[in-house]
């Protein structure tokens, strides 16, 4: 227990220390952390960028006081997350100013206000809240809207049911899941402006402001500098410009997609180049992926059966943890919580946090049938092997390996496939993959249907591929 | 000095005591044939010869090489002993020819040319040299016995050990391994058969001992062992395998 866990905080600590110092020789580039959902004040265009409310006033801010920034766009729920844990330095993405968060966060000066509506689908009969009792509400989680509805729930006798984003909350009224969803007006009312099939049945509730967040104590100069940006766009006109050009148009307009681009061929070609940059990054995560874990397999495998005590002891460890833990978990520990542990500002980008999670968690699974597949091999051949002199390495290699690798091949197939799928999961930490990159797409134009079948499609093509790739290889080993 | 002396050697395997303090040297050149009840340890003692097991207790000397000594290198020792197996334990997904050159091509005994050239000569000698090419799997029994006799020839030990090497085979088979070992006793390998074989310990044999219980009951001349029993134990057992 104790010599594995030394072996895997050196390893990550070998990484955190070679990032660490990376990050530091660019200190002057503020990362900024936006959500990937929340039109109109952040959301995906055509092509990939991001525009928005947020997105332009944070453009035309840092151009004024000259701020150097790399925009991230994740989650919301990660983004607070990762502002708390230091990953990254500020985070506009809607987000409410609340006394809760400032006990964590520091402020900008408000630079939008706005109030929870309730919204339900365009058939319903629902018009006030006393209709909920007993009826499911759709939050997305860390909203104004949600804790709005929370401190009502009570009062009014509905379930409450999370997501992570607003498209999949709009989905689940739509399609009468849920009764109702709570959400900011302004995002609402662009959402409706833009064919989804709800209404807003309720005025304003608990207005909020808006403001731009850093961590606590931390950046007071980019902070200092936000906020006089932001009086600086608002007595020159640019803040009314930009506030206008959202609230008042529609996502064509912005994004300069045309009905005839609305066909499942039109959606394919229109996005392309987005879902290709998906498509790419599944395939790389998924490779690099499979062979860590395969190395991490076949290593465990060994230890597993290696005379003695201690191997066998280490290599179920590892086993037992990484296969028992939820991907998810894994993925969040190793990005959020890891780096938290750490402290001293050390950060591990996502690609490579979701590199380690999925070695760890396919490693694990990959040296648990490797052992069994050198188990499953006649105690004989060993015996056969040493009794003619062969030092135990040599036997292991020479004739246990390549008849226990043979009995494995379904199994690394069947693992393979499992990893391709399993890279989806990585959206949560904000790997901008295959499966986010459809959210993201419907995000913006709400074509959840065509999209998710596109990317289910592509899906299916890499794996057919994988496997045809797999037997061959099979077919040239026997 | 003799070729293999054990002296009080003791297996347990937990509680059981397997081996309850064995004695036994076997001479340059001599072929020993062990006979004894099934459970009565006579495997358990062919593993401890060449470390496949670790005796509890005892000293085994093979050729001058103390297995217990820590500064003996087992595999130096392995390469000296040749060991047969019921179950042939031939490698699957090696050809005969590659079974065979395996262990002098990983130990650098001989070179690939060389360790081939070796490997067909031994199996011409053992009656198979048309199947250097063949994969196990497609051998009867009896021929894969007689390549796994080659494949332990092929190390030019000094012993050969024989753990019941008809015994998995059918009847008609097994003449054709006997007969590989009776010319191999005749070129002077000194060998120690587990067998039940009784007319091959009889023909070819130098000794025969009894084994029942862990120890070596009775030892002696195969006419004297099989013709004039001492003990009971022993008579008692040849009744029940010639009764066979
Ligand atoms: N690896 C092992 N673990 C536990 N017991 C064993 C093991 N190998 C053999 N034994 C026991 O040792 C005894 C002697 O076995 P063995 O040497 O195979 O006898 P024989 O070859 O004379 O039939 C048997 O009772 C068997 O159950
Ligand atoms: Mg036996």
């Amino acid at each position: 227990m104790k010599k594995w866990q030394i072996a895997v905080v050196m390893l990550l600590a070998a990484f955190g220390s070679w990032f660490g110092l990376n990050t530091q020789a660019q200190a002057k580039t503020y990362t900024i952390a936006t959500d990937t959902t929340f039109a109109p004040f952040e959301f995906q265009a055509k092509g990939g960028t991001y525009k928005g409310i947020d997105i332009d006033i944070l453009k035309a801010i840092a151009k004024k006081e000259h701020i150097n920034y790399k925009l991230k766009a994740i989650s919301f729920g990660a983004a607070v997350q990762q502002l708390s844990a230091n990953q990254v330095d500020g985070v506009i993405a809607g987000m409410n100013i609340t006394p809760e968060r400032k006990q964590t966060f520091d402020f900008s000066n408000a630079y939008y206000t706005s109030g929870v509506v309730m919204a339900v689908a365009k058939g319903s009969k629902i018009k006030n809240f006393s209709q909920l009792k007993g009826k499911t509400v759709a939050l997305k989680t860390g909203t104004a809207g949600a804790t709005y509805a929370k401190s009502i729930q009570s009062k009014y006798g509905f379930k409450i049911k999370y997501f992570n984003d607003s498209n999949n909350m709009y989905n689940d009224v739509k399609v009468g899941n849920s009764a109702a969803c709570f959400e900011d007006y302004p995002v609402m009312s662009y959402g409706i402006k833009n064919g989804i099939a709800l209404k807003i049945v309720s005025k304003q509730y608990e207005a909020g402001d808006y403001g731009f967040a850093v961590k606590k104590g931390k950046n007071a100069v980019l902070l200092k500098k936000f906020n006089k940006g932001l009086k600086a766009i608002k007595a020159d006109g640019q803040y009314k410009k930009i506030v206008d050009k959202y609230l008042h148009s529609s996502e064509s307009s912005l994004t300069g997609e045309t009905a005839s681009s609305r066909t499942f061929i039109g959606l394919f070609t229109q996005n392309l180049s987005t879902i290709g940059s998906g498509l790419w990054m599944t395939l790389e995560l998924t490779i690099i992926s499979i062979i860590l874990a395969t190395i991490m397999g076949l290593i465990l495998g060994v230890l597993g059966v290696m005379p003695g005590k201690l191997g066998p002891a280490i290599s179920s460890t590892i086993i037992y943890i990484f296969r028992g833990m939820p991907l998810m978990v894994l993925a969040f520990f190793i990005y959020i919580g890891f780096p938290d542990l750490i402290g001293h500002g050390f950060k591990i980008p996502a690609f490579v946090a979701g590199m380690i999670t999925l070695m760890l968690n396919e490693g694990a699974y990959t040296g648990a049938f490797v052992k069994g597949g050198f188990q499953a091999v006649d105690d004989g051949q060993m015996e056969a092997a040493r009794s003619l002199g062969l030092p135990y390495w040599t036997a292991m290699r020479k004739v246990i390996m390549p008849q226990g690798i043979r009995i494995m091949i379904p199994s690394f197939i069947n693992q393979f496939i499992i990893t391709l799928k399993d890279t989806s999961i990585l959206s949560v930490i904000g790997i901008v993959e295959l499966t986010q990159t459809g959210t993201l797409i419907i995000a913006r134009n709400f074509e959840g249907f065509k999209i998710w079948l596109m990317i289910a499609i592509i899906y299916l093509i890499i794996i057919t591929l994988l496997t045809w790739l797999s037997n061959w290889v099979q077919r040239r080993i026997n | 000095m003799a070729k293999v002396v054990v002296k009080d050697l003791h297996k347990s395997y937990g509680d059981n005591e397997v081996l309850k303090g064995l004695n036994l040297e076997v001479q340059d050149n001599e072929v020993v044939c062990m006979i004894g009840p099934s459970g009565s340890g006579k495997s358990t003692f062919l593993r401890c010869l060449n470390d496949l097991e670790v005796p509890t207790k005892g000293q085994i000397v093979i050729s001058g090489y103390d297995l217990s000594d820590k500064g003996t290198n087992i595999n130096l020792v392995r390469e000296n002993i040749g060991m047969v197996f019921q179950h042939f334990n031939l490698f699957p997904h090696l050809t005969v020819l590659q079974n065979i050159t395996l262990a002098p091509i990983q130990l650098k005994k001989a070179s690939k040319e060389a360790a081939e050239k070796t490997a067909r000569d031994l199996l011409d000698t053992v009656g198979l040299g048309d199947k250097a090419d063949a994969m196990p799997k497609s051998l009867s029994g009896g021929q894969k016995q007689r390549v796994a006799i080659a494949r332990a020839l092929a190390m030019n030990p000094k012993i050969m050990l024989f753990d019941e090497p008809t015994s998995a085979l059918d009847p008609e088979m097994v003449g054709d391994v006997l007969d590989v070992m009776k010319d191999l006793a005749a070129k002077g390998m000194t060998m120690i058969v587990v067998t039940h074989e009784m007319g091959f310990a009889k023909e070819v044999a130098d000794r025969v001992v009894f084994m029942a219980d862990g120890l070596i009951q009775e030892t002696g001349k195969p006419e004297d062992v099989f013709d004039h029993p001492q003990s009971p134990r022993l008579q008692d057992f040849l009744n029940k395998v010639i009764n066979v």
